[in-house]
């Protein structure tokens, strides 16, 4: 099966080119990042590109397959077979070599989010449970689900033209806190997820969530986000805790 | 002792081609979404011109009847539809209601907000042709 892999040497390259290989297609399990393995073990040791869980969990395989982006450890070259597959590194981030890109901007913007339980007081350990129950759990589930493999951020052309966005993992991760019971963060968020380059920058091309590998679904939690701030800013007394 | 500074590894940039529309079926369809607002835009603009002419009397009213604004007209009317189809359909996701801790089913809300937009459009028709006969 013939892979078309993106190559980019920083001390060589002063663009990214493709590079060809063969390599053999013998089981039906196999995915991409099969193929990228093989190449790096038996054909091009210079292959440069990140990976560790090969089960869908860590997110750090991310990377464009035929121009759509997707896991590598998710992506079986059965549904691509006879046809040669194209590997390039996330759209919208610079490439650091080869398939690897620069997630700077993407960790920072996440950490701007503070996507961890914000108490006002915290309470000292074992003085008593944080308890849900299951509706209010499921509020904020399925946003929980995020692992920030960051293809939504490859998906969305907002982010590709104006990189000041804050995009879509991170308002989602925001969402999953702010809709938390046990969090009390809100107002600490809102200077972040709330200004021009947050949610409003978003226009709902909705790919973000089609590409998501999890079910996450970024482009609700950003459409959510601005309805409930609206209303904050509408509604009497609607900026209270 | 020597210190080795080391420079700051090169990387390549990432610059969006000018056609990333066309690269995606989803991506071309958002565009034609956007793009159905300059027409409606237009259409608008003309809608505030015959009103004004409209403020000076009846002399100087004289509404745009050409075969070709009316077809004009037609289109923009889809446009306008769909957007709202688009607009309303969207409020069963991102609307949470909750009656006793239960949240309310999307389907209820969207039936809801559909039902409110049938009800208004009744209403305005009926206020536009009853007065203007």
């Amino acid at each position: 099966m013939t892979i078309q892999a993106v190559r980019f040497d920083p001390d060589k390259d002063s663009a990214p080119r493709t590079q060809t290989y063969e390599i053999p297609f013998y089981d039906e399990s196999m995915v991409v990042l099969d193929a990228l393995n093989y190449i790096k073990s038996h054909i091009d040791g210079s292959l440069s590109y990140r990976w560790s869980c090969r089960m869908g969990i860590c997110g750090s395989c991310g990377m464009m397959i035929n121009r759509t982006p997707k896991l590598t450890c998710n992506a079986f070259l059965r549904d691509y077979w006879p046809r040669p597959i194209t590997v390039e590194p996330l759209s919208n981030f610079p490439i650091i070599r080869d398939l690897v890109i620069d997630m700077d901007d993407f960790l920072h913007k996440l950490k701007s989010v503070q996507p961890w339980i914000i108490r006002q007081q915290d309470i000292p350990l074992g003085a008593r449970e944080h308890r849900q129950t299951n509706e209010q759990i499921d509020d904020f589930r399925q946003f929980s689900q995020c692992i920030n493999c960051m293809l939504c951020y490859a998906a969305c052309p907002v982010y590709g033209i104006n990189g000041e966005f804050l995009g879509p993992a991170a308002t989602a991760l925001a969402r999953r806190y702010n809709l938390d019971s046990r969090d009390e963060g809100l107002k600490k968020r809102l200077p972040v997820i709330g200004e021009a380059e947050g949610i409003w920058e978003c226009s709902f091309v909705g790919e973000c969530s089609v590409v998501c590998p999890k079910g996450v679904d970024p482009a609700k939690a950003i459409q959510q986000t601005k309805l409930d701030t609206t209303m904050r800013f509408v509604l009497p007394y609607g900026n209270r805790e | 002792m020597t210190t080795e500074v080391q420079a700051a590894p090169r990387e390549y940039g990432w610059r969006m081609p000018a056609v990333w529309w066309a690269r995606q079926r989803h991506y071309f369809l958002y565009m034609l979404r956007e793009f159905t607002a300059v027409p409606m835009a237009l259409w608008l603009l003309w809608l505030l011109v015959e009103i004004q002419r409209a403020s000076n009397g009846p002399t100087h009213y004289s509404p745009h009847g050409s075969p070709w604004f009316v077809a004009f007209s037609v289109i923009v009317l889809g446009f306008a539809l769909y957007h709202s189809y688009t607009f309303l359909k969207l409020a069963g996701v991102i609307i949470r209601l909750k009656i006793f801790d239960r949240p309310i089913p999307s389907g209820a809300i969207v039936l809801a907000v559909f039902g409110t937009w049938a009800v208004a459009s009744a209403v305005v028709g009926f206020v536009l042709i009853w007065f203007s006969r």
